[in-house]
């Protein structure tokens, strides 16, 4: 019948066995063995290592400031707080980005206060000098590397309220606000922004006027338009906000101060007369709890009124030593620039994460064999897999260096270079995180179905960095007022018939430079040649740009109607500005390098 | 026992048992507490090498003669080879040791470290400033800056160790492991479950002071560290606290500053250039140009036993960051190069550090 006989059978069990009793010397060769197609490689074993030195390289890059830099990615790492992971022997740390907004705006509490109690923040407000300010920035940066909401975060209560009460504020503002700001014993925000006005500050509407009976400025938002809105850390918990407002003084309006109002109080109960609503789940940034505010009729001590560059006496009368309130709304806004400045250099860090993450995928991803029964062709192997990410590279190391220049001249400010660094920090923030955003969809796209992943970074960061082109300046209207500036500076030369100073113009003082009409190759390469012809781009440009102003206002238009017209050569040159300052700040990075492999390697980005 | 095949060799300062698939390396200087000369770690570097591509050795055992396992590098030695000249004498014995500290680390072959309770000192190089840093939250710089001593049950609970075997049951435990033909690490774990036991903290353990340790020593410099111990001490009557102030205050300020630099560097870095960077800063120690304080510890505590060593710079202020740097850059010298470690090409979970 096809059943095996007896005989057979037991033959058959005796071999069964026979082979479990042999296979007692267990084999330590297992008996899967991998296959190539499963086996993966990090880039660092496949190439040969770099010729450079790595840690060389990092001093370059990030500038300043390493040992801190390590100490806090060491506070990181070691706390469960920030969420470490250990994976092929080495610590991972991510926010839980899948938590809901309420979960991450506690997180980011939570890991704040971690890092105030190991003293992080010793000194941020309380410190003074380029080393305390540097120190500043390179703990800041880390720190958005690790978490954009957490950044924020931080950046509106030490950057924003902090720095308006450094910088707006007098001997008993810093007296009073600055130690307990620095020890998060309040907490503080910052109300500038409205539901109708947000680049237009000259044109908010919040109101603010005197009482003289009781010595109390009165805050009111007059209209819906007026609310303050994404104003970060108010929807649940500030204690405090500087409150940007018009300045009513017998019947006259003196333009925008700013003010100190308590908000909170110290069991988290709203104050009467203010009211609080949460601006709401956003794209990314939920780490963040943005709020909107409402003032009605709030009163305030008349001491609140930050009165660095103008103030009301007891009795009520307006006093300013800067008479032009032009001029007295520029002497305002000059210290804000601390925060284009970090948001500049955070746009970097975040470039250079996405570029890290796709092009060490690329070196271990394989797509498609040219060849039969060859291996599949890594894709940084692929010449257009290249065009993609190696000039958002070399970009990047080139606005890496403009951001350290930036903070550099930043800290070491002075009033007359005050009006260089509110241009160049303008021009900076748009283009690098203008390059951010680009680059962050050409490394997710570059990373293909992976790039979709949370947990891989890049293509969260885009929801995280979005708002980089708008805040703090929308990126458009800082390179319209890059072109009035130097729009400017060309008018009062031609005027005064004096030389360019400042902004870099002083190219514009020689004569124009020759573009051979031979281009070799060696020419293209050469650091004169390309500082030649980003420095004509400018030239050409601003020239145009005058002419077409000039013109239109020949023909009757107003200098304002005629600026409007000539939007398109003003993107141009704001553009044309700042590629030539950035161009300029690798050149001389790259000249301050002594000579070997680093310098080499450098120089080959250039081009 | 004296069992075929065991050999003693280079003075007997290293003995060596064969047993089947398992090596027993035993430490043979009973009255230098095993501290460990040249020849030993020159012997135990080539024996681990070997057996390493040796498939007939599936476990090592390391034991230490005595009432001690290994009480480090033979620092008395090294001090007496450089005062009687070179400190080139005293770079090449850490060249050795820190070689085969990395070969131990890295090892493909499980090992087992044999340890009757005994109290270990640990002193920040050999590695350290890897394994201290990785210790939870911020106990690493604690230890390695205070010298603080952790016993067996500390170890246990920092993860330093992996298991505790009470010393009455050591014989059993290495007869089991002799049966042993499989270096499998889950089988030695289980194992070394069967004959281990748990041990309680003691009350006073500094382990129960984590949350008071990681806010003192999270912070950014020893001076800060300092002062917040002392800002502690204000509102607490614990002992502990003074004490730990007081071992800061009486170690070497420049010991203090480059070591707390070496554990936070070496968070961030894995086990090869640890050793590296340690490797440069002993050399820079031995050379003493920054500061002679090695010798002085040495001669203080060790040779002349008064306990009063005179350091030089004597305060925290008078080390400057360019100081503190000079330790960790190359040394300026002809003949001197950075260590060479051996390659590990494989890339298997094992060749990163076990520790």
């Amino acid at each position: 019948m096809g059943s095996p006989s007896p005989a057979d059978q037991v033959s058959r069990r005796a071999q069964v066995l026979a082979g479990h009793l042999r296979g007692l010397q267990t084999s330590t060769e297992p008996s899967l063995s991998p296959s190539p197609c499963l086996q993966y490689s990090p880039p660092e074993l496949a190439s040969p290592p770099p010729d450079f030195n790595l840690s060389d390289m990092r001093k370059l890059m990030d500038g300043h400031n390493l040992q801190d830099r390590d100490w806090l990615f060491g506070l990181m790492i070691q706390s469960k707080l920030f969420n470490p992971r250990v994976a092929g022997g080495r610590v991972f740390v991510s926010p839980d980005y899948s938590q809901s907004m309420e979960q991450q705006r506690e997180m980011t509490m939570k890991r704040i206060h971690y890092l105030l109690d190991c003293g992080v923040f010793q000194e941020w407000l309380t410190g003074r000098g380029p080393e305390v300010e540097m120190r500043k920035f390179a703990l800041h940066e880390v720190i958005g590397m690790y978490d954009h909401s957490l950044a924020v975060k931080l950046g509106v209560h030490y950057f924003l309220w902090g720095g308006a009460i450094q910088f707006f504020g007098t001997k008993r503002h810093h007296d009073k606000w600055l130690r307990d700001t620095e020890n998060y014993v309040i907490k503080g925000c910052f109300a500038m922004t409205e539901l109708g006005h947000g680049s237009n500050v000259r044109g908010i509407e919040t109101v603010t006027t005197y009482d003289s009976k009781t010595g109390e400025f009165v805050i009111n938002s007059p209209c819906e338009s007026a609310q303050k809105y994404w104003i970060g850390g108010a929807a649940n918990h500030a204690t405090h906000t500087i409150v940007f407002s018009q300045l009513n003084i017998n019947g006259k309006s003196e333009g925008v101060h700013a003010f100190i109002a308590q908000i909170r109080d110290t069991d988290g109960n709203i104050c009467p007369n203010v009211r609080v609503a949460d601006c709401g789940h956003k794209i990314g940034l939920n780490g963040v709890d943005n709020g909107r505010i409402w003032f009605d009729n709030v009163r305030i001590p008349r001491e609140n009124l930050l009165n660095s560059v103008a103030d009301v006496s007891p009795d009520g009368q307006y006093l300013s030593a800067i008479k032009d309130p032009d001029q007295r709304f520029a002497a305002f806004l000059a210290p804000l620039t601390s925060g284009r400045v970090t948001i500049a250099s955070s746009a970097v860090y975040s470039s250079k994460m996405s570029l890290a993450i796709a092009i060490r995928y690329s070196l271990t991803r394989r797509a498609f064999s040219l060849t039969p029964n060859q291996p599949e062709v890594l894709l940084l192997d692929y010449p257009s897999h290249q065009r993609r990410l190696l000039p958002l590279l070399a970009k990047t190391y080139a606005m890496s260096f403009a951001a350290n220049y930036l903070k550099m001249i930043y800290v070491k400010r002075t009033p007359e270079s005050n009006k260089t660094i509110h241009v160049v920090s303008s021009a900076f923030k748009a283009i690098l995180t203008w390059h951010n955003m680009r680059t962050l969809q050409e490394c997710r796209e570059a990373c293909g179905g992976q790039g979709l992943k949370t947990e891989n970074r890049i293509g969260h960061m885009k929801g995280e960095y979005d708002v980089q082109s708008t805040f703090e300046g929308d990126n458009n209207v800082l390179m319209q007022q890059v072109s009035k500036a130097l729009l400017a500076e060309y008018i009062a030369v031609q005027k005064r018939n004096r030389p360019f100073k400042g902004l870099g113009l002083e190219h514009l003082n020689k004569s124009c430079p020759d573009v051979p009409s031979q281009l070799t190759s060696s020419t293209l390469r050469s650091s004169q040649f390309q500082t030649d012809i980003f420095c004509l781009r400018e030239r050409d440009l601003l020239i145009r740009f005058a002419a077409e102003i000039s013109q239109l206002q020949a023909q009757g238009l107003s200098r304002e109607y005629a600026l409007l017209q000539s939007y398109q050569l003003a993107e141009d040159l704001g553009r044309a500005f700042s590629d030539r300052a950035i161009l300029q700040t690798f050149l001389d990075a790259e000249a301050a390098v002594s000579s070997g492999p680093l310098k080499v390697n450098i120089g080959n980005f250039l081009l | 026992m004296a069992p075929p095949g065991s050999t003693n060799g280079d003075g007997e300062q290293v003995l060596v048992e064969e047993n089947l698939f398992l090596r027993t390396l035993i430490l043979n200087r009973p009255r230098q507490l095993n501290a460990l000369s040249f020849q030993m770690v020159s012997k135990l570097l080539e024996l681990f090498v070997a057996y390493e591509d040796d498939c007939n050795v599936k476990l090592v055992i390391l034991k230490g003669n005595g009432r001690a396992f290994c009480a480090g590098g033979d620092v008395a030695t090294v001090v007496h080879d450089i005062n009687g000249g070179d400190w080139r004498l005293g770079a090449k014995f850490f060249w050795k040791e820190f070689i085969l500290n990395y070969v131990m680390a890295t090892y493909s072959k499980p090992q087992v470290f044999a340890m009757p309770e005994t109290a270990l000192g640990l002193f920040p190089d050999v590695g350290a400033s890897y394994f201290l840093s990785r210790l939870p939250g911020f106990f690493g710089e604690y230890v390695g800056l205070t010298g603080a001593r952790l016993d067996g049950a500390e170890m246990l609970a920092c993860g330093l160790a992996t298991h505790f075997v009470p010393s009455a049951r050591l014989s059993l435990l290495e007869a089991a492991l002799c049966k042993l033909d499989s270096g499998a690490p889950a089988t030695i774990s289980s194992i070394l479950d069967e004959y281990s036991q748990q041990p309680h903290l003691k009350e006073n353990s500094a382990h129960h002071k984590l949350a008071i340790i990681n806010r003192c020593f999270s912070r950014r410099t020893i001076e800060e560290i300092i002062s917040t111990l002392e800002r502690e001490a204000v509102n607490s009557a614990d002992n502990w606290i003074s004490a730990t102030i007081q071992s800061l205050q009486k170690a070497s300020p420049t010991s203090l500053k480059i070591s707390l630099r070496s554990i936070r560097e070496g968070r961030l870095q894995d086990v090869g250039q640890c050793l590296t960077r340690e490797y440069r800063m002993v050399c820079h120690v031995l050379q003493g140009e920054v500061s002679k304080d090695f010798f002085e510890g040495c001669r203080a505590i060790l040779l002349d036993k008064d306990k009063n060593p005179k350091w030089e710079p004597s305060r925290l202020e008078q080390i400057n960051e360019s100081m503190v740097e000079q330790y960790f850059s190359k040394v300026d010298d002809e003949e001197w190069e950075d260590l060479k470690l051996p390659a590990k090409f494989t890339f298997s979970a094992s060749s990163l550090a076990k520790l």
